[in-house]
């Protein structure tokens, strides 16, 4: 309610409209005198019959106006004789306390209200030269302050804040504040804060046991809710780990107030040095960008994404944001089984053999039963040909599949491929190709689930049919569709257009395999035209339980490479079979995997660790002794044990305290009866945060939520000085029953006046004066 | 405009060469100073040599190749589409500049070059000033019994000198020239791929060419056809 309205309505109520919320309306008069005075009207009745005849110069209406008129008046003397009251309960001075919770973290030091910073109006209000306010609260109540930021503390000396916590997390000061204060009769408690939470905790359950509690929470909203000149890096999208010499896309969001139109330039460093930088134009609130680097160098790198500071911007300090990212420096393999020699297997491993972070193994099969294996790490691999159990296939990380049909597998072979996607979350790359896909006879079999495009089943030819050619064959100009323009497997060029104009210059493949529709869930990222042929899907994918399956139904990708078009120069057959392989095998998980929950912690936070663990058959492991050692930045090496989360299968959970800043180093073992399953390494961060500078705009419907849900107010610096009397009318702590008489308000006064004058220029009007 | 042996090989197409095969057996023809279609050239034991090595590479492994012969000038736009090349007789061979960019560039860009039927100090010499036209720098070197050239298929212990079909079935010497002693060489590129096979002193295309003729040594046609079983799987897989 504005102040204005609700100072009109104080003057002709006489008290606020928060009394009349809070209390409840009486009369002060007993049953009998209220019966009493019934009785009386009732007798009256007949007198005023008795007059009712008598006319005078009136008429039926004027006589119906005037006695309106003259029994309101009586009504409302009535009413004023029965005293009514408004009965509030109303605290005990110095009887109650009051927790005032003051935010002590660093957003509070933001100078967004004349140049001020936020945490001055606490230091003014509860300072040594004290304040109205603070006098106020003193004089009505036992006033106890906390102190909060991840977590609320006592707080002896309100001058001792320091405004420089980490996080900002409401629901558990709220918590531990009320928790503190609950064996005293708390009237309620304030919250001094911008609202700038940023723990991510939700904080309904926190609110919903203040409101069982009846413990009002009252809110002042410190700083502005709109910075008039800002830049923020809001979000960076980033994976946690990549291969080294990966080639990462990364999606950055950067909002901004007041520099609508302007362009800016976005950097990324790694340790230092510039690895990549794009001109961004702000045309809205928020804009996503995606950039491109490379992760050139192994173990945990910091990535600094980037926005110089302009001049005027309120908060300077969000305008650059930090990314821990695992270079993994280590080699996946990849087993790439091809029935038949094709120029595919040459290029494909040529393509990717200066990649040190890749190994593909290949089976080729040359002659019926006959292979040649390249690649192999002892004479054992594959010595059989295609691997015949789990354990020996779910070694592998990626599996691609050539031109090889569907029966040379048994059954179980083909149950175990897609076991290797759905249980194993192992990447299956499917290649066109004379026997793949649909001319391999693979619809019907478990392996056509598990593929992103649909399979129909091969059809029956003649032997004359078979030697006159392929069933299918077409040429194809490959181009992106707008997703695949900006994945990071198929963006070649800064932005979409560039990207899609860079496809345009590569020459036509040919399939043999008939693809006509993708499954729902899969994403197209290639499509290719060409004689007969509208639009086939060329390189689709899909999730598949914890793994991706990927087809790429063309069969002389190596076109790319030696068609007389493509000059010699041209990495795109290199760059896309390197990028595609690797993200084959990304994200696999393997037999034990550990993780931070998050890359980065404030000093003092716990760091919550995640293991999981699997057997060589990827079944989840739930009687493993699983040990993390973390290596602290000074070198230091300690063991965490994980326990079993008994709620998930395979899952282990442990915890530790970082007492240092810098980058540790997370390995966990595993073991099951002697044997190692495996180990994993993870790395998290524990540094003074800027979380604080990141949506640290006021936050008001933050403020309005807390006050709304326990029955408080909320107020700024403005219409703060009212709060003492507010909270003076509380349901809890230590209060009395008061009653303020209602008979003399002014609008009663008025009412009174109103009528009988009223009455009086109805007669003067009518002439019956 | 075609050689005329060229014109002439596209009246003798057994298939349609269109239906698309995964593998032509393709040969280079180039050109050589020999004035002669069938002596000392591209042309020589074609098409007959081509055709009997393709029914027994066919019949030995499961390659989808295509049946007939395919001869490619080094100028063609579509020599890129036929990533194996044979060729013979280079020891008279005279490349124009426009076939010395076009071998370079395919060679460069992942081609796979065989190069058969030449003997002697002099026809080698010549071959290697025509390769240090293609590329300069690059040098011819052997190839050693433990590459997997010579196991990538069928295991080949030993190198054998492949005589020509007269010398073969009349049990003469197996030399020509001052070629006494077989040897197969190669050219890697910087990163360390064999691009180029050179069967020096030895002929594998009169082996494949007389293979059905019951006076020629099994022994000779048994590893001509091994070595090029070989150099195929070899240069699809590598």
């Amino acid at each position: 309610m504005a102040s204005w309205v609700e100072s009109i309505f104080e003057f002709l109520f006489k008290y606020r409209p928060l009394l009349y919320e809070r209390g409840e309306l009486s009369l002060g008069v007993s049953w009998p005198l209220i019966l009493a005075g019934v009785v009386a009207v009732v007798l009256a009745v007949p007198t005023v019959l008795r007059y009712r005849d008598v006319r005078g110069k009136s008429s039926a209406r004027d006589r119906l106006v005037l006695t309106g008129l003259r029994t309101a008046v009586l009504l409302l003397v009535l009413y004023c004789l029965f005293r009514p009251s408004l009965s509030l309960s109303t605290i005990v001075p110095q009887r109650s306390f009051v927790g005032i919770l003051l935010d002590d973290s660093r957003s509070m030091q933001i100078a967004d209200v004349e140049n001020e910073p936020r945490g001055r109006f606490i230091q003014d209000t509860f300072g040594p030269e004290g304040s109205a306010l603070a006098k106020a609260l003193s004089d009505k109540f036992i006033v106890r302050f906390f102190r909060f930021s991840e977590t609320a503390q006592r707080l002896n000396d309100p001058a001792a804040l320091a405004f420089a916590g980490a996080r900002t997390h409401l629901s558990r000061a709220l918590t531990r504040s009320a928790e503190e204060l609950s064996n005293v009769p708390l009237a309620g408690l304030i919250v001094m804060s911008d609202g700038a939470d940023n723990s991510n905790a939700a904080i309904s359950d926190t609110l919903l046991e203040l409101q069982a509690r009846k413990v009002p929470v009252s809110t002042v909203g410190l700083g502005r809710e709109r910075f008039t000149k800002d830049i923020e890096i809001s979000r960076v999208e980033a994976p946690r780990s990549v291969l080294v010499g990966s080639s990462l896309i990364v999606d950055v969001t950067i909002s901004q107030r007041g520099f609508n139109g302007e362009t800016v330039r976005l950097d990324v460093e790694d340790d230092g040095r510039i690895v990549s930088s794009r001109e961004v134009e702000l045309s809205s609130e928020a804009t996503t960008v995606r950039i491109h680097f490379t992760a050139a160098d192994p173990g945990a790198r910091i990535f600094r994404f980037r926005v110089a500071t302009k001049e005027g911007e309120m908060v300077s300090q969000n305008n650059q944001r930090d990314q821990l990212i695992y270079v993994e420096d280590e080699r996946p393999k990849i087993l790439y089984f091809e029935g038949e020699p094709r120029y595919e297997v040459k290029f494909i491993r040529r393509a990717v053999a200066d990649d040190e972070n890749l190994q593909v193994v290949c089976l080729l099969r040359t002659a019926e039963n006959k292979y040649y294996r390249i690649d192999i790490d002892d004479p054992e691999e594959l010595a059989s040909g295609f691997p015949k159990t789990r354990e020996e296939l779910f070694k592998y990380r990626g599996l691609i599949l050539g031109s090889i049909e569907a029966s040379h597998f048994t059954h179980d072979q083909l149950r175990m491929i897609a076991d290797f996607v759905s249980q194993r979350g192992g990447g299956l790359l499917v290649l066109g190709g004379r026997l793949a896909l649909s001319e391999g006879g693979y619809a019907g079999t478990p392996v056509a689930d598990v593929l992103p495009v649909v399979l129909s089943p091969a059809k029956d030819r003649s032997e004359a049919e078979e030697l006159a050619g392929p069933a299918f064959f077409s040429t194809l100009t490959v181009k992106p569709t707008p997703f695949g323009a900006t994945h990071p497997v198929t963006q070649f060029g800064p932005d979409l257009d560039a990207s899609s104009e860079r496809w345009a210059t590569l020459a036509p493949l040919s399939t043999l395999n008939d693809v006509t529709a993708v499954k729902p869930g899969a994403t197209t990222l290639l499509t290719g035209s060409g004689p007969g042929v509208d639009e086939q899907p060329v390189l689709v994918f899909q999730r598949y339980g914890r793994g991706k399956s990927i087809a790429f139904t063309v069969n002389d990708s190596w076109q790319w490479q030696m068609h007389h078009d493509m000059p010699l120069e041209d990495m795109m057959h290199e760059l896309l079979w390197r990028k595609l392989l690797r993200w084959l095998v990304s994200y696999v998980p393997q037999q034990v995997a550990i993780s931070a929950e998050k890359h980065r912690y404030a000093p003092g936070e716990s760091v919550s660790l995640l293991a999981e663990t699997d057997d060589d058959r990827f079944l989840k492991v739930n009687n493993a002794q699983v040990t993390a050692t973390v290596r602290t930045p000074s070198g230091e090496r300690f063991d965490v044990p994980m326990e079993w989360t008994v709620d998930k299968d395979g899952e282990y959970r442990g915890n530790f305290l970082p007492r240092e800043k810098g980058i540790y180093e997370i390995t966990v073992s595993a073991m099951r009866d002697g044997v190692e399953l495996g180990t994993a390494r993870a790395f998290t961060e524990s540094e003074d945060l800027d979380d604080e500078y990141f949506q640290a705009e006021m936050r008001m419907p933050l403020l309005e939520r807390v006050a709304a849900e326990t029955g408080g107010r909320v107020y700024t610096p403005d219409t703060v000085a009212r709060l003492p009397e507010d909270m003076t009318y509380a349901e809890g702590g230590m209060t009395v029953r008061e009653q303020h008489d209602l008979w003399d308000m002014p609008f009663i006064f008025l009412m009174l006046v109103g009528l009988v004058g009223s009455e009086w220029g109805y007669r003067k009007l009518r002439g019956l004066a | 405009m075609l050689p005329q042996a060229l014109q002439q090989y596209r009246s003798l197409e057994i298939s349609d060469p269109r239906v698309p095969r995964e593998f032509y057996f393709s040969r280079a023809a180039y050109t050589g100073r020999s004035r002669f279609r069938n002596y000392r050239s591209w042309h020589v034991d074609f098409p007959k040599a081509d055709r009997q090595f393709l029914i027994g590479l066919r019949r030995l492994t499961n390659l989808d190749a295509f049946e007939a012969e395919n001869p490619l000038r080094l100028t063609d736009p579509n020599l890129g589409r036929f990533p194996f090349l044979y060729t013979v007789e280079v020891g008279y061979m005279a490349l124009t500049q426009l076939e010395v960019e076009g071998l370079r560039r395919y060679l460069q860009a992942g081609g796979f070059l065989v190069v058969d039927d030449f003997w002697g100090t002099y026809e080698f010499e010549n071959f290697q000033d025509q390769f240090q036209r293609i590329l300069p720098g690059y040098p011819i070197v052997d190839i050693p019994l433990d590459h997997p050239i010579f196991s990538c298929f069928y295991h080949v212990e030993e190198i054998i000198q492949v005589p020509n079909v007269g010398q073969g079935m009349q049990g003469g010497p197996t030399w020509e020239s001052d070629g006494y002693y077989p040897a197969l060489k190669g050219v890697y590129d910087e990163h360390g791929r064999l691009m180029v096979v050179i069967n020096w002193n030895t002929d594998l295309g009169d082996a494949w060419e007389w293979a059905e003729n019951p006076y020629y040594p099994l022994k000779f046609s048994t590893y001509a056809y091994q070595m090029g079983v070989n150099f195929i799987i070899y240069a699809m897989s590598h």
